[in-house]
């Protein structure tokens, strides 16, 4: 499972508002940097980095969300949710693959059953990955990246 | 499940206090949401729960270092809640897609019932650690800990 990457040294005492920019700025670096290679789909834990590393600055937004304006802020969550959406629904048929593939002492008709079942799942997982790589494209031509930086700026 | 609104967060306040304010709500959010949750079929309010326990989790990844040492404990339990949640939710979906097959056969039948007990035995470890996390108090400690100093442990590293 991806780590939590260290943030410098905050303390309870600091600004809320500083601990927001120094937080969300981690954890947005985080994200980015687990883009490359999530469409693989023979390389299944890379999308799950980059959806836990979605998740923790998705979080991260939203425990600090006072501490930004308003506007960019709900545009910028929005895309993060959009980006996460995507993620998640390539990686639901990375699970659901994952847990048929690893059943074991199964029964001839169970197999076969295990087998069309499969079969549909890499249809699926196909079409979540354009899905997925329509997002990755999105978020680019949407700046976010840079959307993020200038929100913690 | 949408979070619960939280009032009185002041930018220009220090960290701990808004902390303090987010985490005593998602506490109480995970906490509420466990009852219905107990009910072996209750589905959506499993999925509801391992919602509030991955909330409560990245929370207090950022915040722990806050509060009084139960805090990171805490945070031990409610990634536990969502790991045992999720392997329930994997049955759930797997098993919808099953059932939702157009000409159902002996062969998606015996998957079924596979998965059934499956679910059966995730469902029992969830209940199994909540009964361990509710004996220790665990909403009453966290709670504590909020208003606990930190206690000589280094500042945030998430």
């Amino acid at each position: 499972m991806a780590k939590a990457r260290k943030l410098k040294q905050l303390r309870p005492d600091d600004p809320y508002r500083r601990a927001a920019q120094a937080v969300v700025a981690v954890r947005a670096k985080e994200v980015f940097k687990r883009a490359d290679g999530v469409l693989d789909t023979t390389d299944v834990e890379r999308v799950h980095a980059m959806r836990v590393a979605t998740r923790r600055l998705r979080a991260a937004l939203e425990a600090f969300a006072p501490c930004f304006p308003k506007k960019p802020y709900r545009r910028i969550l929005q895309d993060v949710k959009k980006l996460a959406d995507a993620l998640g629904e390539r990686r639901d048929c990375d699970v659901q693959l994952a847990s048929l593939e690893g059943l074991e002492d199964l029964a001839d008709r169970e197999a076969l059953a295990a087998q069309t079942l499969t079969a549909r799942l890499r249809d699926e997982q196909l079409a979540a990955n354009v899905v997925l790589s329509k997002a990755l494209d999105r978020a680019k031509r949407g700046h976010l990246r840079r959307r993020l930086k200038r929100l913690v700026s | 499940m949408k979070a619960r609104p939280i009032d009185g967060l002041d930018p220009d306040g220090p960290l701990v206090a808004a902390a303090r304010l987010i985490v005593r709500v998602r506490t109480d959010e995970l906490c509420d949401l466990v009852t219905p949750a107990l009910d072996p079929s209750a589905a959506a309010a499993q999925h509801d729960l391992r919602i509030a326990a991955k909330r409560l989790r990245y929370l207090l990844e950022l915040t722990e270092f806050c509060f009084g040492p139960y805090a990171a404990v805490a945070r031990g339990h409610a990634k536990h809640l969502q790991t045992l949640l999720g392997d329930v939710h994997d049955c759930d979906v797997l098993l919808a897609r099953m059932h939702g097959t157009a000409a159902p056969d002996p062969g998606i039948q015996q998957l079924i019932d596979r998965y059934t007990a499956r679910r059966v035995v995730a469902y029992d470890a969830f209940r199994h650690a909540w009964t361990a996390i509710e004996g220790e108090a665990f909403r009453n400690r966290l709670l504590a800990a909020l208003d606990e100093p930190p206690a000589g442990r280094p500042n945030l590293s998430v």
